[in-house]
C-alpha cells in the first residue's frame, strides 16, 4: 500500500526533455483556468449575447479612432524609420535624434485639441528641443547607446 | 564609515531630483509611480548602483505622493492609490479647505512613508535571517505563496490567478539555461523566432510597454483631452492649516500607516487596495462615520498614510525573498538586475553597504517630498495643467530610450516595448490583470528551477509536503490564502444573486 503510494507520487524527469516539463504543467494549468473562466463567465455572456441582452461590441462609439491609431501608425513608423537611419551613424544616436523630431511634431499635432498659433509654436519648440536635450544628455552626456 | 563615503552632494542631488520628478508624474493624472521609474530608468544606466537606487527611490516615493495633489484640487486620482483621497479631500476643496487638505495630506504621506522605512529596515534582515535557510523547495513554495495571494486578492480570483499564470508562461518563452542547470533546449517558440527569443522577453522593455505605452495607447483611445480645471487651482487662504488638525488623529494615523506597509508587503498589491482598505477602517472606526465622505481631515489622513507606507512595505519582500510586493518595485528588480545585483535572501547580509545607503536614500526621499511638497505645493499644482499632447510624445520618446538601451543596442526591445504596450492596452479591455501577470513573469524562470531541480534531486511530489516544518508552515499559509478566495468570490457571487433577485 505504502510502496503503491510512493510510486503514485514518484517522477523522474529526462534531462533531455526537462526544457519542456515546468512549461507543459504550466500549459494545462491555464488551459484549466481558461476552462474555468468560459464556463462560470463565458457561458452566461454568451447565454445574454444571445437573448440580446448585450451586444459584442467594447462600446466603440467612445473611442477616439484617430488618436488610437494614428499613436500605433506613428509609433510603428517611428521604430522602422529610426533603425533604418541609425544604419547610416553607426553609434551616434543620431537616427534616434533625426527620427524623434518629426515623430513627437506628428504625435503633438495628433493629440492637441483647437490647435492655435500659440499651440503650434510651443509643441514645434518642444519637438526639437526635447529630442535633442534626451540626445545630448544621455548620448553624449551618460554615452548611452541610442539607435 | 563608507556609508558616509556614499553620501555624496551628487547623492542628495539625485534623490532631490527624483522626488520632483516623481511627484510631477503622480500629479499628473494618468501617470504613475510605476511609470516615473520605467520611464527615468535609463538615466540610471550610466550611474552606479546606491546613486541609481537613490534617484529610483525619489521617484517611487515621488510618484506615491504626488497623487494627493490633483485627487484634492480637482477630485480627479493622480494615481490609483490616491482615489481615497478624493473622498474627502475635494469636498475640503469645495468648502474652501483645500490648502488646508493639501497640507494634512502630505504630514499624513511623510508620517506614513516613515513608518514603513522604520518596519522594513527592522523587519527585510530578520526575514531575510529565515529565508537563508530555504532550500529550493522552500524558495518555490514561497513563490507558490506569492502567486496564491495576488490571487485572493484580485479584483476576480479567477482571472487574477489566470493572469498571473499566464505571466509564468511568458517567462517560459526562450532558452531553459544551462547556467540554472537547464539542458539549453528553447521552448514556446517557432524556429523562426529563436534568433530574436533566445533570451526570452527582456524584463524591462515588458515593463516599460505595460506600464509606459499601454497608458498613452489608452489615454489615446480617450482623445486626450486635458481635464477640465472644476477648481481653482490657485488656493485660497481661508483656513489656515495648523497642527491642530491632526489631534485626535494619532491612532489613525499609525492604522492607516500600519495597513499600508501590511498590504505594501503583499505581493501584487498595489496601492489602491492599501488605501481602500484604511479607508475603511478609518470609517469604521471613526466617531461619527457620517461625516466621513464629506470632507473630513481623518478621511485625507487614512488615504495618503496608508498609500504611502506602502512604500517601505513593498520593499520589503523585494530585499529578504526576491519577490516584488507591487508593479514599482517589480521594476526596481529591473534597476537590480542592470546593475549585476540579484536581489533575494542573501542581499542584505552581502551588500550591508548598499543596504544602508538604500534606507538613508529613503528616508530623505521621504523628507524631501514633505519639504518640496509642504512649502512649494502652489507651484506643483500648477503642473496639472501642462498640456499633454506636450507630455505624451515625451514619455513615448523616453520609453523608446530605455527599451533600446538596456541591451546596448538591441532593435528587438523596442518591439518588445511596442508588443507588450499594445498587449497592455488589450488586457485592460478584456479584464487580465497586468500587476499579477508581472509578478508571475518575474518569478516565472525562478519558480521552473525550484521546482524541476527540487524533484531532480528528489524524485517525488511528497517532498514539497514533507521537507521541513517551514515547507509544511507554509503550505497552511497557501490554505489559508485559497481559502479565503473561495470564500470571498462565493460571497461576491451570492450577494449578486441577491441583488438580482430583488
Amino acid at each position: 500500500m505504502k510502496s503503491w503510494l510512493a510510486s503514485l507520487f514518484h517522477v523522474t524527469i529526462d534531462f533531455q526533455e526537462s526544457h519542456m516539463f515546468f512549461p507543459t504543467i504550466v500549459m494545462w494549468v491555464l488551459l484549466f483556468l481558461l476552462a474555468l473562466i468560459f464556463i462560470i463567465y463565458g457561458r452566461p455572456y454568451l447565454c445574454a449575447l444571445r437573448t440580446g441582452e448585450r451586444t459584442l461590441s467594447f462600446s466603440t462609439s467612445h473611442i477616439d479612432k484617430l488618436r488610437l491609431i494614428g499613436t500605433l501608425v506613428l509609433t510603428i513608423a517611428y521604430f522602422l524609420s529610426m533603425d533604418y537611419v541609425g544604419d547610416f551613424f553607426p553609434n551616434t544616436g543620431l537616427g534616434f535624434l533625426f527620427m524623434s523630431i518629426p515623430f513627437m511634431f506628428c504625435l503633438s499635432l495628433l493629440y492637441v485639441h483647437n490647435l492655435n498659433r500659440r499651440k503650434f509654436l510651443t509643441l514645434s519648440l518642444n519637438a526639437l528641443i526635447a529630442p535633442g536635450l534626451a540626445w545630448y544628455v544621455l548620448a553624449k552626456l551618460f554615452h548611452i547607446t541610442l539607435p | 564609515m563608507d556609508l558616509l563615503a556614499d553620501l555624496t552632494p551628487l547623492f542628495f542631488t539625485l534623490v532631490f531630483v527624483g522626488v520632483l520628478i516623481g511627484i510631477l508624474f503622480g500629479a499628473i493624472p494618468g501617470m504613475t509611480a510605476t511609470m516615473a521609474v520605467a520611464v527615468c530608468l535609463p538615466l540610471t544606466y550610466s550611474l552606479n548602483l546606491r546613486e541609481g537606487l537613490a534617484l529610483l527611490l525619489g521617484l517611487y516615493v515621488g510618484g506615491i505622493s504626488g497623487g494627493l495633489v490633483p485627487a484634492i484640487l480637482l477630485n480627479i486620482p493622480g494615481t490609483p492609490s490616491s482615489i481615497t483621497t478624493t473622498f474627502d479631500g475635494y469636498p475640503m476643496t469645495v468648502n474652501g479647505d483645500g490648502e488646508k487638505a493639501l497640507k494634512i495630506g502630505i504630514i499624513s504621506s511623510l508620517f506614513g512613508g516613515l513608518f514603513s522605512a522604520a518596519i522594513l529596515f527592522f523587519f527585510a534582515p530578520a526575514l531575510a535571517d529565515i529565508a537563508i535557510k530555504f532550500s529550493y523547495v522552500e524558495k518555490f513554495l514561497i513563490i507558490f505563496l506569492a502567486l496564491t495571494v495576488i490571487a485572493s486578492l484580485s479584483s476576480n480570483v479567477l482571472v487574477g490567478i489566470f493572469s498571473g499564470v499566464l505571466g509564468v508562461w511568458i517567462s517560459l518563452i526562450g532558452t531553459y539555461d544551462v547556467s540554472v542547470g537547464g539542458n539549453g533546449d528553447t521552448r514556446l517558440m517557432f524556429d523562426f523566432m529563436v534568433p530574436y527569443l533566445e533570451e526570452g522577453f527582456s524584463l524591462l522593455p515588458v515593463l516599460i510597454g505595460l506600464f509606459g505605452l499601454a497608458t498613452i495607447l489608452q489615454e489615446a483611445e480617450k482623445g486626450v483631452k486635458d481635464e477640465p480645471l472644476c477648481a481653482d487651482v490657485s488656493l485660497s487662504n481661508r483656513a489656515k492649516f495648523s497642527m491642530r488638525d491632526f489631534k485626535g488623529q494619532i491612532i489613525n494615523l499609525f492604522r492607516s500607516s500600519s495597513i499600508g506597509t501590511f498590504v505594501g508587503m503583499l505581493p501584487g498589491v498595489g496601492g489602491s487596495a492599501a488605501s481602500v482598505l484604511s479607508y475603511t477602517q478609518a470609517k469604521n472606526f471613526s466617531k461619527d462615520p457620517s461625516k466621513l465622505g464629506t470632507g473630513a481631515p481623518e478621511g485625507v489622513i487614512a488615504s495618503e498614510a496608508s498609500n504611502n507606507g506602502l512604500t517601505g512595505g513593498a520593499l520589503i519582500p523585494l530585499l529578504s525573498l526576491g519577490i516584488p510586493g507591487d508593479s514599482t518595485t517589480a521594476v526596481l528588480i529591473g534597476a537590480f538586475t542592470l546593475q549585476g545585483i540579484q536581489v533575494g535572501p542573501l542581499f542584505i547580509g552581502e551588500n550591508m553597504e548598499t543596504w544602508h545607503t538604500m534606507m538613508v536614500a529613503l528616508v530623505v526621499a521621504n523628507l524631501v517630498m514633505f519639504f518640496v511638497m509642504f512649502f512649494a505645493i502652489k507651484y506643483i499644482a500648477k503642473v496639472i495643467t501642462v498640456p499633454k499632447y506636450i507630455l505624451y510624445p515625451i514619455i513615448v520618446m523616453m520609453c523608446v530610450v530605455g527599451a533600446y538601451a538596456i541591451n546596448y543596442g538591441i532593435m528587438f526591445d523596442v518591439w518588445t516595448l511596442l508588443l507588450f504596450g499594445v498587449f497592455g492596452y488589450l488586457s485592460g479591455k478584456i479584464g487580465i490583470e497586468v500587476a499579477p501577470l508581472i509578478i508571475g513573469f518575474i518569478l516565472g524562470n525562478s519558480a521552473e528551477v525550484y521546482f524541476v531541480k527540487s524533484l531532480e534531486s528528489f524524485g517525488t511530489l511528497t517532498i514539497f509536503f514533507t521537507k521541513s516544518p517551514i515547507a509544511m508552515f507554509l503550505w497552511v499559509l497557501i490554505a489559508v490564502s485559497i481559502t479565503y478566495s473561495i470564500y470571498t468570490t462565493v460571497k461576491s457571487i451570492r450577494t449578486k444573486r441577491a441583488n438580482a433577485g430583488h
